[in-house]
């Protein structure tokens, strides 16, 4: 992705040499998740040619995309091009603030939801203080609130539970 | 001369003041709904349903699909600024949309967008004026082999989109094939990889999958990337018009673009994405530019738009004269005309010539209003990119999680985006990209449920794929793609292995 | 002010209804109808009616709520763990109520006892349709031509209510077809146009075009009379084969609603039902109004469970 290859200078120096073996990964975790259909898929029967079971599609894909994988990882290994440092703390922080939105919408409804999302979500920018982003979250709510249920009337539940 | 007649009679329909006025609330709602994530335009449709069965039902038709394609209009705006797709054939856009959008050509992209909308959607009119009878004759010419054999070349335009390895196109495409398995399988009855999990049933939902790997895995790679706190992207309000050369570059696109789309919108559920991968395919090998596709081309802005869009035009012809269906939003203008005591079947275009003048006649009308409203609207959308980040993605996080929560109203799609949220951002570190697997994604279940049918209907017997005419044909063209674009994958492998070699 | 309302303004002025001072309104709150289609579908066309009469009529204010998935068991289960106070009903329909059960080795729900079965909107039916060019015209020339060379159908899905249309024909005329599921009705009978299918099921009054069209040619009818569009159209019962399996659908709501209550929304329906306009609606759709009071509208559910149970073991529809 073009993103990637644009980074700030100072990503740039932080970044080090990764380890070659650490690029196959990608290739491993296709192989694994082909293996998990292939499995299930036998498991659920092949059937026959006239009548291909309902394991059949799941067992085709399976072991094509098993044998790509497998070419990827040889084509990933022998590649030595820099990787990409992963950015750990935003993928933490935007995962949990995903999860504050279900947990949160599942209990109090869809506007307290927008606010706990808003407000876990920008933690990890260091440069907004934390009443800065209380005040976003309340921003962000209000206006989720006017134009979701006000305007557009979706059939979601604005407050629950209080 | 009849089909001249036709349109004037048509137009004179379209013109009248009240359906202006309904065309112009069903653009202008589409864009507006399309541009929010994963709030597409089958929930646009939704709202507006009750409010048709008060109208005519010409007056209906025309504004039900100028909400539908106002909102695959409104889905390109956030593909471009936000790399969110609304639909499969969206995801297309983002491949040089985002990129642009990225290097401050914000304005020129979105402007592209449009043009190539209104250029796709006048081909995709013309199209339906002179061939709707001989498309929709050619649909039933489709049966399950054929749409196996159409699916399949889609697929393969689709892993040759990708601008990594054509072996992680493939397998990107494999892998959204596979994952489309999950759920009821239809044929059967039985469940497959549902773990036990009620709302896996149904499979997940594509606005899961689309707002997952684009949305979130983007937005997981861009806070860092965007930390400087400056807004980096130089951006000039007044130059959303292209220049000379990028008008030039857009031309040839479109055209081609337009016709792809026209012809495979007449399939009804693979028409849109099929057709703008293809499209994107085909202008890949054919532009001088190619260099610079996946890079901010505009051409490749350009060709998807125009093709997604005249095939949405043109997906009204199954849905109008066979009653056939190609997606949620079509099922609805069925359901809008039965209310009115119009079947859709072979008869309309006879029973209810007006009404069928009057819908193409408004396509011209609409995608002219969609050009009028949308082009003063570009300066608008690009002032949003100067938001500063730290504001923007907090917010662009709960418009996803809104827009996938609003689906079915069940908190499991949240947990379910969060999983391919971080799926689609170790992609990105892999390098794997996302479209490919979106559209492996949303064709799988349709590819296999036709496979089965087409051997169960052939009591076995593969060799028909290629003994039916059409469907042969088909698997030819897909089989000399496929070969093309490895060739050339190994060639230019071998080129870079020479040079490296030489500058040793 | 809601978008929906503003855009409906004009239209509203159109229609110029002046909703009637409430009354036999049962609740304050705005009631919901779930439906367990998406959007656009006949059942949901039918909500959508008996919503905008309850509107117009009772001046109570009514929404349709779409609950699509699972053949109709997310919307069942949904409605079941809603508060019985009148606010939240079903349409309810074979898949959910008398599919369902029997399909799935587990519901979440009870068809009978977690809910209140209210009142009974009505049928429609399928037939049996074959290629016109074919050369079979009787049932007798089917079965025939069933045992020579074999017969595909097509049906709206793996376990729905044309598949167990399909399993029970299979049994009652001793023959064994080929039955190939699709999604829905529209792309079977596209195929079957396409002619790569034999035959299909699918609802008679849906198929009136291509009837009068010569593009297909039914062959008997699944209810237990003649239907008065096609009266010339044989039964199967006629035929001497015991074969009715009718598309009925109902309003129901959650388990243990007040008496008085039911009686109310069930005396709403049936008023619904009487008016020229909907009668007039619901016959163009092909669905046939029968008076049941609750309580036989309960035991009908009960016994069409029971009724079906056998066809849809023997139909194998959860892929064992």
């Amino acid at each position: 992705m073009s993103n990637l290859q644009r980074q700030s200078p100072r990503d740039l120096e932080a970044a080090r040499a990764p380890r070659a073996w650490l690029g196959a990964l990608g290739g491993v975790g296709l192989l694994a998740l082909s293996l998990v259909f292939i499995w299930g898929g036998i498991g659920l029967g092949l059937g026959a040619p006239r009548r291909l079971g309902t394991g059949a599609f799941p067992v085709i894909t399976g072991c094509a995309l098993a044998a790509l994988s497998v070419a990827i990882i040889v084509i990933d290994l022998r590649d030595t091009s820099a990787a990409e440092r992963p950015d750990w703390m935003s993928f933490a922080a935007i995962g949990a603030a995903l999860a504050a939105f279900a947990i949160v919408a599942d209990w109090f409804g869809l506007i307290p939801a927008v606010f706990a999302t808003t407000v876990v979500a920008s933690l990890p920018d260091p440069t907004l203080p934390i009443l800065g982003k209380l005040i976003l979250g309340l921003v962000v709510s209000l206006g989720c609130w006017g134009l979701f249920i006000g305007l557009l009337d979706l059939p979601l539940q604005a407050f629950k539970g209080f | 001369m009849d089909i001249l007649s036709n349109f004037g009679d048509g137009l004179l329909i379209a013109l009248q003041p009240y359906n202006l006025l309904y065309c112009f609330i069903g653009v202008f709602l589409g864009t507006f709904i399309g541009v929010l994530p994963g709030i597409g335009s089958m929930a646009a449709i939704s709202m507006i349903l009750p409010l048709t069965f008060y109208l005519e039902p010409t007056s209906a038709l025309v504004m039900i699909a100028g909400v539908y394609y106002g909102a695959e209009y409104g889905g390109s705006i956030a593909s471009i600024l936000m790399n969110i797709p609304g639909t499969p054939s969206s995801s297309i856009t983002c491949i040089d949309g985002y990129p642009m959008a990225r290097d401050g050509r914000a304005g020129v992209a979105l402007f592209a967008s449009a043009i190539a909308s209104f250029g796709g959607g006048i081909i995709g009119m013309v199209v339906m004026a002179l061939l709707a009878p001989v498309l929709a004759a050619l649909a039933l010419n489709f049966g399950p082999t054929e749409y196996f054999a159409v699916i399949l070349l889609g697929l393969v335009a689709a892993s040759a989109v990708s601008n990594g390895s054509p072996v992680k196109g493939v397998a990107t495409v494999v892998a959204g094939l596979m994952l489309g398995t999950i759920g009821v399988d239809i044929t059967t009855g039985a469940e497959r990889f549902t773990m036990g999990i009620p709302e896996l049933r149904d499979g997940v939902n594509l606005v899961i999958v689309a707002m997952g790997l684009f949305g979130v895995g983007e937005l997981i790679v861009s806070i860092r990337a965007n930390s400087g706190g400056a807004p980096k992207n130089r951006i000039d309000y007044a130059n959303f018009y292209p220049n000379r050369a990028e008008w030039k570059a857009m031309f040839g696109p479109i055209l081609r673009g337009g016709g792809i789309g026209s012809f495979f919108g007449a399939l009804p559920g693979t028409g849109q994405t099929v057709a703008s991968a293809i499209a994107y395919a085909v202008e890949k090998k054919l532009s001088p530019n190619r260099g610079r596709f996946g890079k901010g081309a505009i051409e490749g802005v350009a060709v998807p738009e125009s093709a997604n869009n005249s095939a949405t035009q043109t997906a009204f012809i199954p849905t109008l004269t066979l009653g056939v269906p190609g997606s949620a939003s079509m099922a609805l203008v069925i359901g809008a005309l039965m209310i009115h005591g119009v079947t859709p079947g072979p008869r309309l275009l006879i029973d209810h010539a007006d009404l069928f003048w009057g819908l193409v006649a408004s396509f011209l009308v609409g995608n002219l209003l969609l050009l009028v409203l949308n082009i003063p609207m570009i300066g608008l959308w690009v002032r949003l990119l100067q938001i500063p980040y730290k504001y923007m993605y907090p917010t662009i996080i709960v418009l996803i999680c809104i827009g996938v929560y609003s689906v079915n109203n069940n908190v499991f799609d949240i947990w379910l985006t969060l999983a391919f949220g971080w799926a689609g951002y170790l992609m990105r570190l892999f390098r794997f990209e996302p479209a490919p697997l979106l559209i492996g994604f949303v064709l799988g279940p349709m590819m296999e449920e036709q496979l089965r049918r087409a051997m169960l209907l052939s009591r076995g017997d593969p060799t028909v794929f290629l003994t039916r005419p059409i469907s042969g044909v088909l698997i030819m063209i897909t089989a000399a793609l496929l070969v093309y674009s490895f060739g050339a994958a190994l060639k230019s492998r071998r080129h870079a292995r020479q040079s490296a070699r030489l500058t040793h | 002010m809601k978008l929906s309302r503003i855009l409906a303004l004009p239209a509203v002025t159109l229609m110029a209804t002046t909703a009637l001072a409430d009354p036999g309104a049962w609740s304050d709150a705005p009631v919901r109808i779930v439906v367990t289609f998406p959007p656009g579908g006949t059942s949901d066309l039918v909500a959508r009616i008996v919503a905008q009469h309850l509107e117009s009529d009772y001046g109570q204010k009514a929404v349709v709520d779409n609950r699509p998935g699972a053949g109709g068991t997310v919307a069942a289960d949904y409605v079941a763990q809603q508060p019985a106070d009148g606010t939240t009903l079903i349409l309810g329909n074979n898949a959910p109520f008398t599919i369902a059960p029997t399909q799935f080795d587990s519901l979440p729900y009870a068809p009978l006892d977690g809910f209140t079965h209210i009142a009974y909107l009505g049928a429609s039916t399928p037939a049996l349709f074959v290629q016109p060019d074919a050369g079979i015209t009787t049932l007798d020339q089917f079965i025939a031509t069933a045992n020579e060379t074999g017969i595909t159908y097509g049906s709206s899905g793996v376990g729905s209510i044309t598949h167990i249309l399909g399993q029970a024909v299979d049994n009652a005329l001793d023959i064994e077809t080929i039955h190939v599921p699709y999604q829905g009705s529209a792309p079977a009978i596209q195929d079957f146009r396409a002619g790569v299918l034999d035959s299909y099921y699918d609802m008679l009054a849906q198929n009136e075009d291509l009837i009068a069209e010569g593009a297909t040619l039914p062959l008997a009818l699944a209810a237990p009379e003649r239907a008065p569009l096609f009266p010339d159209l044989p039964t199967f019962r006629e035929l001497g084969y015991d074969v009715v399996i009718e598309n009925w659908t109902g309003l129901s709501g959650p388990a243990g609603m007040d008496p008085a209550m039911v009686t109310t929304i069930h005396d709403s329906v049936e008023a619904i039902m009487a008016d020229p306009e909907v009668v007039a609606q619901m016959a163009q759709w092909g669905i046939r109004h029968t008076a049941m009071t609750s309580a036989q509208f309960t035991d009908f559910v009960a016994q069409t469970i029971d009724l079906w149970r056998p066809l849809i073991d023997a139909a194998n529809v959860n892929g064992g």
